[in-house]
């Protein structure tokens, strides 16, 4: 068997190490040293995202990531952004259905800045939060939701393959941005409630990456960070475990204004942390990963009923992974012609399983993707912050090339044939309608009667 | 009801010694069949970034075939005298590589990336590539019909629909740059691979292509590597193309490209000016950065933080192309979308920050921010291999000496807020912007006419 083809000599990780420590209150700190370029990444992950939204406020956790950069006690309105890229540092935040992460990347000198401000907001955000940074982040969320999902062909898709995959009441049944209503509902005393339930020094991780010392860098941590109160209020979330299979093919027809007809579905797949979960990783690499896979070859170079086929896999921690499959459809092409040849090929791959030539190339992309995670301060701290939260080990970002390697073409073959079946997967169609279509309501026809009729092909 | 916090608080920490960090200088050479190369050993970064440049600007595509150049491109990673289409796509695949291909007003792009072990297997085939292209008649074919099916796509997405607009306002028809870069239907309909291989035949040859290799090169004999496969490579000689004069129409006026219910407007503001062999440019980038660079510049904080119309707008200098005698130019131009309501009043806004500019001037105070972040970022914005490649070769692609980058950031430091403000204001003159607007007209068009920033025609869109 293929033990994996290695492109460096310590696959990935390239020698890196990282050192892990706990503050009195609860705060993790992961640290990793890199002299080779004047700069040090700060992550701060919080463990809270989407999945711990209740019913009628979703799209709070990323509200509320916006109300993160309007001050605090000692940081006045924008002064977050100012004072990073001031610094010559950059800086973000960005909300998961797992996990709410801010990140600045500073050149090496002003890492205590950073420190400063991040302790700042966890500390004291609640001195300086107010309802006229909660009516006008409320507005740009809002034209965040519109120029990213509501005014774009296509840009519900993923809204409504989640809302398909993972059933009413889940905690992953709806996305990170949440509805227009619920933004409008969501109330400054959500917002405060939010923060004194979840933003607390032991319910998040702290990595600092690069040009640091790490003894130094400790003690500016414990400075700054070392008297923020923990507390111990956080709910566990609601649980994310469902069946390994949906047991029937759900199916949505969208009828919009798009330009070209699209077949796209949901996978249902192994948790994140699991070896399957890196066989199937590999196994949608094969099909649907770049340009020679099984899918491109079938749909876009031979059959060419399809314009673009690929797969992607939405690592899940807190409940099943998700296999996105996306294709648009060529001219006048029918879905059904596109649907046929997909269950052909994935029938087909369960089958026979990966060639030895496959395994080798979805393993060297797999190892390319971790190359350029991990090439950038910010990406490793990144990483070392997700496999602290998540799985409790930040040293598993370290092997995780590795375990990508370590898969057996027997494995990828036995997940594919466990789930990658039309029984397991959340269809949606798009029907392209003529602009002037008055009637452009989905029909939303969840199926459940009919999951014979595509697997009989 | 504010709460008081418990926490201990100091006061904001000085920052440390900076230590030095400078934009790295490429070692240039050239191969005995003529390739210019520029390479540069980054330390650690395990992905190398190789960059090929080549003199087939679009407007040397034949009349009517606009999207030659796109297609050949394209066709590059389609197979060659030694792997089909299928098999070269995988032999990349398995080395981990990717191979991308744009062509762009200046000429046609390609970018490898690959990890550092397999750099000799990765360079042999973008040089198979380059070399030999089988550009077969089916996969040509099977191309053309793929790009004929991305328009669609790309004329529904806002953004793109804005860009396409804008440049057939700004430009002569004649102009090459008039049309998308990519082709239309009518002309990529009329691409086969005999009009693929002339354009290749014409216009690819090592005499006038760069190759820069960036990344780690520990215990890489890159020349003997670069002999063994951009070497094999062979051509006639060519003088390089003359380039044509960039001229736009910048009379201020606004075009409304309809999109009955759209939620949000896509607006794009834009005229062309100096680029980067003017003297003016790193005045022009500060004050750029000042008026729309990031959410605390001037438009964000009163579009986005004040009024909350936005998700952001930004405002950029981008070059369009480049001559070594400085007659090119840049689009310069302000982007972003704001919802369907507000068209108006965020239009009107946008102006006002543009008139209290023009009337009072940048702070000293911005000028310092704005100098530290950009001169500040270069070492995280130059991180990778990728990055450090893709500079270098917009330095050649755009004429300029290899220490332009570095001597930028000096100039940046050296800037003033006067300089900045001149520059910024002179680039975005508020009666010399042409407007594109993506969005519902019967909602927009009459809140837009009434504020007076020039004449309002309305298209439909596709």
């Amino acid at each position: 068997m293929p033990m994996g083809h290695t492109a460096t000599d310590q696959a990935g990780s390239g020698g890196l190490t990282a050192t892990e420590h706990r503050l009195a209150n609860g705060l993790r700190v992961v640290l990793s040293e890199d002299h080779l370029t004047p700069v040090a990444a700060v992550c701060l992950w919080y463990d809270v995202g989407s999945r711990h939204e209740v019913k009628g406020r979703t799209g709070l956790a990323h509200l509320f990531e916006h109300l993160m950069f309007q001050g605090s006690a000692q940081v006045k309105g924008n002064g977050h952004f100012e004072l990073v890229q001031g610094a010559g540092g950059s800086l973000n935040g960005t909300t998961s259905f797992e996990r709410t992460n801010y990140f600045e990347t500073m050149p090496a000198h002003q890492l205590e800045l950073a420190l400063w401000l991040e302790a700042d907001r966890m500390g004291s955000l609640l001195t300086a939060l107010d309802d006229e940074s909660m009516e006008n982040q409320r507005d740009v969320v809002k034209n965040e939701r519109r120029q990213r999902y509501d005014n774009v062909p296509y840009g519900t898709a993923f809204e409504k393959l989640t809302a398909l995959a993972y059933p009413e009441g889940h905690p992953y049944h709806h996305t990170p941005i949440g509805s227009m209503a619920d933004l409008d509902a969501a109330t400054l005393e959500d917002a405060r409630q939010f923060f004194r339930t979840y933003y607390a020094p032991n319910n998040a991780v702290l990595s600092v990456v690069g040009d640091i010392d790490p003894e130094q860098t400790l003690a500016w941590i414990e400075k700054y960070f070392g008297s923020i109160p923990s507390h111990d209020g956080k709910p566990a979330p609601r649980d994310g475990s469902l069946p390994d299979v949906i047991g029937e093919q759900l199916r949505e027809i969208v009828e919009e204004e798009v330009p070209a007809r699209a077949l796209m579905a949901a996978y249902r797949l192994p948790e994140d942390g699991t070896r399957a979960c890196d066989a199937v990783d590999l196994a949608l690499t094969v099909l649907g990963g770049g340009e020679s896979s099984r899918l491109y070859n079938r749909l876009v170079r031979r059959d060419r009923t399809a314009v673009a086929a690929g797969f992607g896999l939405l690592r899940l921690a807190g409940a099943p992974s998700l296999g996105w499959l996306d294709v648009k459809t060529s001219g006048d092409v029918e879905v059904p012609v596109i649907e046929a040849a997909i269950d052909e090929e994935l029938a087909r791959f369960a089958e026979q399983g990966p060639t030895p030539e496959e395994m080798e190339r979805a393993q060297a992309q797999l190892e390319r993707e971790w190359l350029d995670r991990l090439g950038t301060v910010a990406g490793r701290a990144d990483e070392l912050c997700r496999y602290a939260v998540l799985f409790g080990d930040p040293q598993l970002a370290l092997t995780a090339v590795q375990r990508v390697l370590d898969v057996t073409a027997e494995e990828v073959q036995e997940v594919a044939k466990s789930r990658l079946r039309p029984d397991n997967r959340a269809v949606l169609v798009y029907e392209p309608v003529a602009p002037e279509g008055e009637d452009t309501e989905e029909a939303a026809a969840v199926a459940g009667t009919d999951e014979n009729e595509e697997a009989a092909k | 009801m504010t709460e008081l916090a418990t926490m201990d608080f100091h006061p904001q920490p000085q920052p440390g010694d900076a230590k030095p960090w400078a934009f790295p200088a490429p070692e240039r050479g050239r191969l005995d069949n003529g390739v210019t190369v520029l390479r540069c050993h980054r330390p650690g970064q395990q992905v190398v970034a190789v960059e090929v440049l080549l003199d087939a600007p679009l407007e040397a595509e034949p009349a009517g075939l606009d999207g030659v150049a796109t297609i050949m491109a394209r066709a590059f990673s389609e197979g060659t005298d030694k792997h089909s289409a299928e098999e070269f796509a995988a032999e990349l695949e398995r080395c981990g590589a990717t191979l991308d291909a744009h062509a762009d007003h200046p000429g046609v792009r390609l970018s490898l990336e690959v990890p550092a072990s397999r750099l000799p297997k990765g360079l042999g085939l973008l040089a198979d590539a380059l070399r030999a292209p089988a550009f077969a008649d089916s996969e040509v074919e099977r191309l053309v019909r793929n790009r004929l099916d991305e328009i669609p796509h790309e004329l529904a997405n806002p953004s793109r629909r804005a860009a396409k607009e804008l440049s057939k306002e700004l430009f002569p028809a004649s102009s090459r740059m008039s049309r998308p870069r990519q082709g239309t239907e009518e002309t990529v309909a009329g691409i086969d691979s005999a009009a693929v291989r002339a354009f290749y035949e014409r216009h690819v040859r090592p005499a006038t292509a760069t190759a820069v290799v960036v990344g780690d090169l520990t215990g890489v004999d890159l020349d003997e590597l670069l002999g063994d496969t951009l070497g094999a490579w062979t051509g006639s000689s060519a003088q390089p193309r003359p380039i044509p004069p960039v001229v736009a129409d910048d009379r201020g006026r606004v075009v409304i490209v309809d999109r009955p219910g759209a939620v949000q407007t896509q607006l794009l503001i834009g005229r062309i000016g100096p680029d980067r062999h003017d003297r003016v440019w790193p005045a022009q980038v500060l004050g750029t950065y000042c008026l729309g660079g990031t959410l605390t510049s001037r438009l964000d904080r009163v579009l986005r933080e004040e009024k909350g119309y936005t998700y952001g707008v930004r405002s950029f200098g981008q070059v369009l192309r480049s001559a070594p005698d400085g007659t090119g130019a840049a689009m310069l131009a302000i982007s972003g979308s704001v919802d369907t309501p507000n068209t108006g009043p965020a239009l009107d806004d946008l102006w006002k920050v543009l008139r209290t500019l023009a009337a009072e001037g940048l702070t000293d105070a911005e000028r310092d921010v704005a100098v530290q972040n950009l001169v500040g970022v270069a070492p995280l914005k130059y991180e990778t291999a990728a990055a450090v490649a893709g500079t270098l070769a917009d330095q050649v692609e755009q004429h300029l000496p290899d220490h332009y980058q570095a001597d930028l950031y000096r100039q940046l430091a050296a800037t003033g807020t006067v300089e900045a403000t001149a520059a910024v204001v002179s680039a975005f003159p508020v009666d010399r912007l042409v407007t594109v607007l993506v969005g519902d007209a019967a909602q927009i068009k009459a809140p837009v006419e009434a504020l007076g920033i020039g004449e309002v025609t309305v298209v439909t869109a596709e």
